[in-house]
Order: C-alpha cells, then structure tokens, then sequence
C-alpha cells in the first residue's frame, strides 16, 4: 500500500453541481440561485458536499482497495464553501488525513481510515 | 430501478420541518429503495471517480459511497427540507460492497441523534444505516447539517 500523498485537481463548474442534483433529487436553492447564495455570505452557488465526499472515497478507494469497502472508515467536515470558478485540488496524506482546498480557503478536513 | 429524486421530497415542494420540529431519538420510516447499474454509472459519473479504484478480485464493484446519494431522502421523509440547508459533516464507514453489475436492493433506516444551537446556527445530527434486505449492513453514517430556521 502507497503511502505517498495522493492527489488530484478538479476545476469547479455550475454543470457539475446540476448534475449532482439531478442524480440525488436536491432541490436546494443553495446549489443553483447565486444571488439566493450571495444574499447568504457566500461567494456564489455551493457545491454539494456529498460530490466533494465522492472526490476524497475515490482517493481512499485507491489507497485502500478492497479494505475501503469492508472496513473504511471517513469523517469529513466541509469548513468552507466550494463554489463554480474554483479549482479544487483533492488530496489523502500518507496517515489518511485528507483534505479539500481550492484557490481561496481550505474547504474540507478530515481522515479517511481503515477500521 | 429507484432514483434518489424518485423518493426524496425536493425542497420547497411542502411545508419544511423547522429546528423546533426535530425530536431527538425520533427514528425515520424504512426507506425501500433499489440501486441499478445505471444509476452506479450515474453516480461515477458525478463524481469523477475512476472504476479502477473499484475492482475486487477482478469483479467492478461500485464506490460504496453511491449511497449516499439516498441519504438525506431517508431523513427528508420524516421532516421535509427547508430550503438554505448547509451540510456541515459526515462519518462514513463501509462494511460490505456494491457490485456495480447486479440490482442491490437496500433499506435505509435511521434516527436524530441530536439537536443545538451554536452561534445562532440551528444543527441537526443523525444516523442512517443502509442494509440489504437480508439484514447485511453495507454503509453507516452520522450526518450533521445546520438550518436556517
């Protein structure tokens, strides 16, 4: 098992939060009004913070392997919003410490381990 | 085939449940629903995942996570959304897989775990369990999200 950091940067676009709400129902204004958004404090619309949990299992995924599936264990705290425009760089440390960060803050923490 | 749109009410479509409504140890209604090799390839989909990343001994299997996707519709069917909800956090673990060339049948279950104000935020916590019919436990997960109201 790799113990190297694993990374990888997926630039951030409206389209992708649709998407995601198409698949998963979510009707959330959050996600597509951006003056709804904006009126709220945010930069612009927010990404779900279930895509960006799929982006850091996908990298645990190729850590762990077959273990993920049986004993991986992840917890996650999105500490800032990602909105469209932002690249976000997608990374898992060596001791399973895992984090989201795009140009402007550090948006999710958190570990992905085995149990 | 089960869509999570089929099954979630959508924010804004009824009344929405308000902080005040929550009941601590409150449990959701079983929630029946059926994961399809279409909506696998969806969920890889959406997320960007790499099926590489999925294969045991030689057999695609699905992220485990493509649950997900039905978790908030187990929570939503006892207290509808209300529009403005931040998610503010998740513990995941995964106990068995999703093949991604089979139909899995699964019951989501769960209940509130807690409920507090914080710098005048609203927070609701609680757990979900998704299950094969058989009782097979596939994916657990505590949540916690704030709402406006």
């Amino acid at each position: 098992m790799t113990q190297e950091t694993l990374r990888r940067t997926i630039p951030q676009t409206q389209k992708m939060f649709d998407d995601y709400g198409v698949l998963n129902g979510d009707n959330d204004i959050i996600h597509y009004d951006d003056q709804f958004a904006k009126d709220r404090g945010f930069r612009g619309t927010l990404g779900h913070g279930l895509m960006y949990t799929g982006y850091v299992c996908d990298l645990a995924a190729k850590r762990y392997g077959t273990d993920w599936h049986y004993r991986g264990r992840l917890t996650v705290k999105y500490v800032r919003g990602v909105c469209p425009g932002d690249d976000l760089e997608v990374r898992i440390e060596g001791d399973g410490t895992v984090a989201c960060q795009s140009q402007f803050d550090t948006t999710l923490v958190g570990s992905a381990k085995l149990a | 085939m089960t869509r999570p749109s089929d099954i979630k009410p959508r924010e804004g479509d009824q009344p929405a449940a308000l902080y005040k409504d929550w009941v601590v140890g409150a449990k959701f209604p079983p929630l029946p629903f059926t994961i399809t090799p279409d909506v696998v390839d969806e969920y890889i989909s959406v997320v960007d995942a790499d099926r590489a990343n999925y294969v045991i001994d030689g057999r695609q299997a699905a992220p485990p996570n493509v649950v997900l996707v039905y978790m908030m519709a187990v929570m939503y069917r006892l207290y509808p959304p209300q529009q403005g909800g931040i998610m503010i956090g998740n513990t995941i673990e995964f106990h068995n897989p999703i093949w991604a060339d089979e139909e899995t049948e699964v019951i989501g279950s769960g209940q509130v775990t807690e409920k507090f104000e914080k710098k005048g935020r609203k927070y609701i916590c609680y757990d979900v369990e998704f299950k094969r019919p058989d009782g097979t436990l596939l994916v657990s997960c505590n949540h916690t999200s704030a709402f406006p109201e």
